[in-house]
């Protein structure tokens, strides 16, 4: 699973989940529900749709707030967890996931200029 | 969002500030200086994909059509190797493997924090794409945690934007119908500047590349292709456009002049475009 950390992690929203299935993803999106036995939690994104994120380790922490998530997507549209991020509000500024998502349709609608894998150089 | 610590620290001279005309201008009007030598006077907004894959000629690169020295990347920390005179970082933006970053550490120099930022954390790169024996690295003289995350959000459209403005232009599919120009004009970078409506980004086949709607960039092209001193007359303009309104013209030319595209010469009627095609 480290390969996927070396490979390009396209950022997607809910609505890209069943494009990427097979891929390795970043999702950004509010903690929703975790878990009880806290392998797995939802996450909702800019849209307000929500997508299940599971981990192999349980959560060894309060989980909640904003989170990147770098993982798979299965085939049941589930991201299995690589390795996870908080993004940090607690200097006061909040994170605007709705503006995140805006900019998510900005880069998949300009990949020349946004390109989620290396080109072969000229 | 903007004034945060964002350009204030990678004001170059003629680089990317919000100067009127835009960033591009001094790309644009040096144009005899193009040939042999090196313009690292613009800071780009990058991709970690767009750096490795950049073509190399001598010392100098090109991501597409746009060259490019100084760069920046905003990605996290994910793994970090310090030495005696350095930092070593890889700093991961998602686009491709994590890229390496180099910061040189200045031992004697008390001022410059030398404290190794820990894996995990965001940080905006601000520094010069090297290549030494086909590897890629940037060697940064900023590497800054970000206190924002809406940070991440703002490179990533400040990336398509510079790109994009600085690219041969395409022919413009919506704007006015068949007409060229010979060079990207650019209107201040603003949120909500992508288009018309308060509530968001219509879709990237709704406006046209530079943000500015068919009747402007008709009045603009105009305005540009005109060799005299004094400029071009809102008179003339109307005689070349005869299917738009002298109001419309008007309003055109209040927009373009307050985006500082144009500027008024020898009375409120003569306008010359701020990026003159000579």
């Amino acid at each position: 699973m480290a390969s996927l950390l070396d490979a390009s992690k396209p950022r997607i929203n809910c609505s890209m989940l069943s494009q990427h299935i097979g891929r390795g993803v970043c999702f950004v999106g509010r903690v929703e529900k975790v878990h009880p036995t806290g392998k797995t939690f939802s996450v909702s994104d800019g849209e307000g749709k929500s997508a299940t994120v599971e981990l192999n380790e349980p959560l060894e922490e309060e989980l909640s707030g904003i989170v990147e998530v770098i993982g798979m997507v299965s085939s049941k549209g589930v991201i299995t967890t690589t390795t996870y991020n908080i993004l940090r509000e607690d200097k006061g500024i909040p994170f605007d996931l709705e503006l995140y998502n805006e900019a998510l349709k900005v880069i998949h609608d300009f990949p020349q200029y946004y390109p989620f894998e290396v080109a072969a150089s000229g | 969002m903007w004034n945060q610590g964002g350009y204030s620290e990678s004001s170059m001279a003629g680089g990317y500030t919000q100067s009127p005309g835009g960033f591009a201008s001094p790309a644009l009007s040096q144009g005899g200086e193009k040939k042999g030598r090196t313009r690292a006077n613009q800071i780009i907004p990058c991709t970690v994909s767009q750096l490795m894959s950049a073509s190399q000629a001598d010392e100098s690169f090109r991501v597409g059509d746009v060259d490019v020295a100084q760069v920046t990347i905003v990605g996290v920390i994910r793994s970090t190797d310090k030495s005696m005179t350095n930092i070593q970082y890889k700093v991961d933006d998602m686009t491709g493997a994590p890229m390496d970053v180099k910061q040189w550490v200045d031992t004697e120099d008390q001022s410059v924090d030398s404290t190794v930022l820990p894996p995990g954390t965001y940080v905006k790169v601000s520094g010069n794409l090297r290549s030494f024996q086909n590897h890629r690295s940037v060697v940064a003289f900023s590497v800054r945690p970000l206190e924002d995350m809406n940070e991440i959000t703002s490179h990533m459209l400040e990336v398509v934007q510079a790109h994009m403005a600085l690219s041969k232009p395409q022919t413009m599919s919506a704007a006015g119908g068949g007409m060229s120009s010979s060079a990207m004009p650019m209107s201040r970078p603003t949120m909500g500047g992508m288009d018309g409506n308060a509530g968001g980004y219509a879709g990237a086949n709704d406006m046209t590349n530079n943000g500015l709607s068919a009747n402007q960039n008709q009045v603009l092209c105009l305005i540009r292709s005109c060799p005299e001193p004094q400029g071009i007359s809102i008179q003339e303009l109307k005689k070349r456009l005869g299917s738009m309104s002298i109001a419309v013209i008007k309003q055109a030319v209040e927009f373009l002049s307050n985006e500082g595209h144009i500027f008024s010469t020898i009375d409120e009627d003569h306008y010359k475009s701020t990026d003159s095609d000579d």
